[in-house]
């Protein structure tokens, strides 16, 4: 019964924030960066203005719908790169094993050990704030698990009979590897790909929080929610909407998750939360 | 873990051996001491940053093999002295910080467990989810101005004498997200021994089967706590950075910070050094324990 | 419960009234603790004050530490210190100092000149980089000294225990370099040991207690500070909090007694009815502004320069985002320069003649331009941000290049950028301030915008040999409208420094070179502070 709240729950808020992000457009009517009115900054919440405005005089919804696309962009990119990282390293050294596991599992514990937030601090100071930066940054400090996963499952699978005989077939490995180990793993791929863009989400916010965010005017939550966070006396509403709109969003991605993994394994739940 | 140490280290000093601005540039940031070339070149050679990056690689390696982390550009102190002052608050804050991530948590997902998919369980669960999607830095800021400022329970910043007072919030701030995380994998790990097949057995038959659950709950969940400890101390080093700074608390991260910030490379070796090496010392412990609660547990 | 706390009502009433609080009238109260902040930064860089250049040190210095020379906070000027008495020969490039006979370090040791002498030879140190030596490098023989090829500073003379003599290069005015807070004095042969890094002694009215890194700073009155009847607290906490939201949590619940303010937070504190009573507000000579590089091909033609000037509405920025925390700018040097011309008008806000000027310079649809700017609320980002709309009202597109404060001091001297945008300090010296214009200042010394202008060139040389002030005040105020008009830099605004303060607190300066830097021993807590302390 939980298993469906979950998938269903979470699986709405993510869809209904995609779906927000993408046609921001036609749900706003005020331009995110170039329609600043000083005149009118730090307004409440109105008719015109249902969000309110910043400091800078700008529609704070049209800002958090604007923003969804950058936090999503975040998320989705990052965890495609950590997962063909993950992947990529993963399978390889499961199915190859020997010097070049030895080589991979070694690479996995120095990610491992190294917090991502940090490691990803790091690589924002040398690229410079920005979004391309941050997908780089992000994209290439979280993918030790997905690495994990798919070595131990590639590792498993490889004595598998129909591997053996697509051996013997005359298979390259290549092919073998991705024809018949990789799409053995995507369940639970996906699982932590999921709770992974949440994850990178909320470190985007933490960067910005740094001074290691995207390049302004854009508007992203995490940047929004740090120049704001001086003004929850006067402007609480321009620091209340994006850090609720990362909240659900976040949420949403988790129970989305969380419900995937119960879906397609009900007994994996112990491993990797 | 030799192997480990010695490719962080590797990646680090290239990672940092690349990095926009200098530790020179980084003294005249607040506009204010203007950039005299003297001054700047004589700092250049006294920290030896003029030397191609392979001779100071050479001697970066050559110092860390005798455990000399090398010297601050700041203080002018050794890195090793700069890193114990701060690594004791850190720790405290890791430590408290845990601790009550495992005396709520834990307790929260057994609750939650008893009656799956009852509406205590579906309100311990949402809200653990919740406490996992909160930005930390926003959180820390609301407990400040909750308890610190609205009800005026505890200081708001600092470290105080270094007592409690000025312990609780950033701990309770950090602990959030290890809390929602056992309290979660409790929670799964609790349903997972009750639905096994030997408990089943064994209450079917009516048989006195508390003594049975409870000492295989215990075991499992002590497993499922260590475990979660050593792999959650990487993720809670990371947002210690953000709470020390928040909080004004002098520990590893807020010095991690401040270095990158200011260039100071051979503190923000150390640092990230330290941090590595802790996370090693803590998961060879955790394997050390799964042996010792649970001989049949084997790992690779 | 921490509302108890009612103000002591006469002297608000006397604080509220002028910005310049003499404290006079009141008998400072002896004891207590003060609750300081250091603002700018999560820790200090370091103890060894001769080492930084940073503001962020000084609250440690102005503690601890003694210079030669002392910048009054009161008056606005640099005063004698550590001596009594200077006169200087009629070269101006000798100057005598009696030194004064009641000054000990908190190691009860006697100041006498070589104390001085010595404390200027380490910062020139040779093969060390001490930033101090950018200022006692004007002392005749001081780089002879740092290269090795002398044993001593050639320009440094003891005539005995308490009278020396000091040579410089060239003509300077000592007072603005020896009043650098890099060029504090150290007792002889201390600072080298180890224990001086983590223990320093100096001069000061307070001596090191405690010092938690990253978090807090604690001094404790030193008995045998030379000043009369000073210091007045026993002790001062100096707590590290570089976080602007987690100050104003901390000042609310009267944690620190003092706060610097940006502008979020000035608009909060100025309506509410018990915060407003204690506001210490002062014009700083800090100058915010947009600079252009004349590599860049648009800004090699001033109208393009001064379009810019046109197109950006300054007063309605400083209005509206910055909360009327700051100045409307005019030129380079800022309101309490004695050279500045009160007089002079800003550039008005006129889209139209900026279109216009565009169009006369060959970009009738404007163009594009990249300004390297860090995250700062005041003059960093988030104006960046606000003048993005306005230009690209009259054809301009501006490309933000967000970079951290290290990276900024390194690609602007660089010259790598196409335009800037930086808070630079612009006082108190009016001298020294108009030297970053004069065309063999070199771009990585503090010419940025790589300025070249004969007819400033010429005004500035008749400056540097001016027989008197006014007559040099006034050469400079000429050099200031020419950098107005000739626009190598869209100037934006002269930062006005706000400090809340509560209201047990007394003897505040209004310090226009640095507000948050006070002398800690003018300060006293009245018994109004909350217990414990």
């Amino acid at each position: 019964m939980r298993l469906r709240f979950n998938l269903l729950f979470g699986g709405a808020i993510c869809l209904i924030i995609l779906t927000l992000g993408v046609f921001a457009p036609l749900f706003v009517h005020h331009d995110p960066i170039l329609d600043a009115n000083l005149m009118n900054a730090e307004l409440p919440p109105n008719a015109d203005f249902w969000f309110g405005t910043d400091s800078q005089g700008r529609d704070v919804f049209s800002r958090v719908l604007y923003g969804s696309r950058v936090s999503l962009t975040v998320g989705i990119v990052s965890q495609l790169i950590n997962s063909c990282i993950g992947l990529l390293f993963g399978i390889s050294a499961g199915y190859i094993g020997g010097r070049w596991d030895e080589f991979v599992s070694g690479l996995t514990n120095v990610m491992l050990s190294i917090p991502s937030l940090i490691f990803a601090l790091a690589i924002m100071a040398i690229l410079g704030p920005g979004l391309g930066s941050l997908l780089i940054a992000l994209g290439l400090t979280n993918w030790s698990w997905t690495c994990r996963i798919a070595r131990s499952s590639a590792l498993s699978l490889k004595s598998q009979g129909y591997v053996q005989a697509a051996k013997t077939l005359g298979y390259s490995d290549i092919r073998i590897m991705i024809t018949q180990i990789l799409p053995n793993m995507i369940g639970p791929i996906l699982v932590i790909g999921t709770l992974g863009m949440g994850d990178a989400i909320l470190a985007e916010a933490a960067l910005s929080y740094l001074g290691l965010g995207i390049r302004p005017p854009f508007p992203s939550w995490g940047s929004m929610l740090t120049d704001a966070r001086e003004l929850i006396a006067v402007a609480p509403w321009a620091a209340i909407f994006p850090g609720i709109a990362i909240f659900l969003t976040v949420l949403g991605l988790n129970l989305f998750g969380d419900g995937l993994r119960d879906y397609l394994d009900p007994h994996m739940r112990t491993r990797k939360a | 873990m030799i192997p480990t140490i010695l490719a962080v280290s590797l990646l680090i000093f290239v990672i940092f051996s690349v990095i926009p601005g200098s530790f020179t540039s980084s003294l005249i940031a607040d506009g204010k001491g203007r950039n005299d070339p003297k001054v700047v070149e004589q700092m250049n050679k006294e920290f030896g940053l003029d030397k191609p990056v392979y001779q100071r690689f050479g001697s970066y390696v050559v110092n860390l093999v005798q455990l000399d982390l090398g010297q601050s550009f700041r203080t002018r102190q050794p890195v090793t002295h700069m890193l114990l002052e701060r690594a004791w608050p850190t720790m405290k804050l890791a430590i408290a910080a845990m601790t009550i991530a495992i005396l709520i948590g834990v307790p929260l997902g057994f609750v939650a467990a008893l009656k799956p998919g009852s509406l205590l369980d579906a309100a311990t669960m949402i809200a653990a989810v919740s406490g996992l999607s909160l930005p930390q830095f926003w959180l820390g800021l609301l407990a400040m101005y909750v308890f610190a400022l609205t009800l005026g329970w505890l200081p708001s910043f600092g470290y105080g004498d270094g007592g409690i007072r000025n312990l609780i919030l950033p701990a309770v701030t950090l602990s959030v997200a290890p809390l929602a995380l056992l309290a979660r994998t409790t929670r799964a790990a609790v349903l997972d021994v009750m639905s096994a097949d030997f408990i089943r057995t064994a209450r079917s038959k009516g048989m006195n089967a508390y003594r049975l659950v409870t000492w295989h709950l215990m075991r499992n969940a002590l497993v499922l706590i260590i475990t979660t400890v050593g792999l959650q101390f990487g993720s809670l080093m990371g947002q210690a950075v953000v709470i020390e700074k928040l909080f004004s608390w002098p520990g590893l991260g807020s010095l991690l910070v401040d270095s990158v910030s200011m260039r100071d490379i051979p503190v923000v070796q150390g640092a990230i050094l330290m941090i590595v090496l802790w996370f090693l010392i803590i998961n060879t412990v955790v394997d050390v324990l799964y042996a010792v609660i649970d001989p049949r547990i084997s790992h690779g | 419960m921490y509302k108890r706390f009612v103000l002591q009502s006469t002297l608000a009433a006397v604080l509220l009234a002028g910005v310049a609080m003499s404290a006079s009238a009141e008998e400072p109260r002896k004891g207590g603790t003060i609750n300081f902040v250091a603002p700018y930064g999560s820790s200090f860089g370091t103890l060894d004050n001769q080492a930084s250049p940073a503001t962020q040190d000084e609250f440690v210095t102005k503690a601890i530490h003694r210079r030669l020379y002392a910048w009054d906070g009161n008056a606005n000027k640099p005063v004698l210190d550590l001596a009594t008495d200077v006169s200087a020969s009629a070269d101006r490039l000798t100057y005598t100092f009696k030194l004064r006979q009641d000054a000990f370090f908190h190691n009860d040791k006697k100041m006498t000149a070589d104390d001085i002498i010595d404390s200027y030879k380490r910062i020139m140190t040779p093969g060390k980089a001490y930033t101090g030596a950018r200022y006692i490098g004007a002392i005749k023989g001081a780089s002879d000294y740092s290269d090795g090829k002398a044993k001593d500073i050639a320009g440094l003379k003891k005539i005995d225990d308490f009278t020396l003599e000091i040579t410089f290069n060239e003509p300077v005015n000592p007072a603005f370099q020896l009043m650098q807070p890099s060029t504090v004095i150290y007792p002889s042969g201390e600072a080298d040991k180890d224990s001086f890094k983590s223990h320093p002694i100096g001069l000061g009215p307070y001596k090191f207690a405690e010092y938690i890194p990253g978090s807090r700073l604690t001094v404790e009155k030193w008995d045998k500070f030379y000043g009369a009847d000073k210091p007045h607290a026993d002790k001062i906490n100096i707590m590290i909090m570089g976080e602007a939201s987690a100050r104003d949590v901390a000042f609310r619940n009267k944690e620190v007694d003092v706060s610097v303010l940006g502008p979020a937070q000035y608009v909060a504190y100025k309506n509410d009815p018990e915060l407003s009573k204690n506001i210490l507000e002062v014009a700083e000579v800090y100058t915010r502004l947009v600079g252009f590089n004349v590599d860049f091909k648009p800004f090699q033609d001033k109208r393009v320069r001064q379009a810019i000037n046109y197109a950006i509405d300054s007063d309605l920025i400083i209005k509206r985002l910055g909360k009327d925390k700051a100045y409307r700018a005019v030129s380079w040097l800022p309101l309490s320069s004695p050279a500045f011309d009160k007089a002079a008008k800003p550039y008005p806000y006129d889209p139209e003649k900026a279109k216009a000027l565009l169009k006369e310079a060959g970009y009738p649809d404007g163009f594009e331009f990249e300004l390297t700017a860090t995250q700062n609320e005041s003059w960093g980002l988030t104006i960046v941000e606000a003048i993005i709309p306005m230009l690209d009202k009259v054809g301009i597109k501006v490309k933000a290049k967000p970079v951290e404060a290290a990276v900024l001091s390194e690609v602007v001297p660089a010259g790598d950028f196409q335009s800037f945008m930086w808070s630079l300090e612009s006082g108190p010296d009016p001298m020294t301030a108009m030297q970053c214009f004069y065309s063999k200042t070199s771009q990585s010394a503090c010419n940025y915008y790589k300025f070249n202008n004969k007819d400033f060139d010429k005004l500035y040389e008749a400056a540097l040999s001016a027989p008197t002030e006014e007559q040099k005040n006034d050469l400079l105020r000429q050099a200031n409208n020419l950098l107005q008009d000739e626009a190598p830099g869209w100037f934006f605004n002269y930062n006005k420094a706000v400090m809340a303060y509560q209201p047990w607190l007394h003897g505040l300066q209004p310090n226009s070179a640095e507000l948050a830097i006070q002398s800690y021993e003018q300060l006293w807590v009245d018994d109004g502070a909350p217990s414990g302390r």
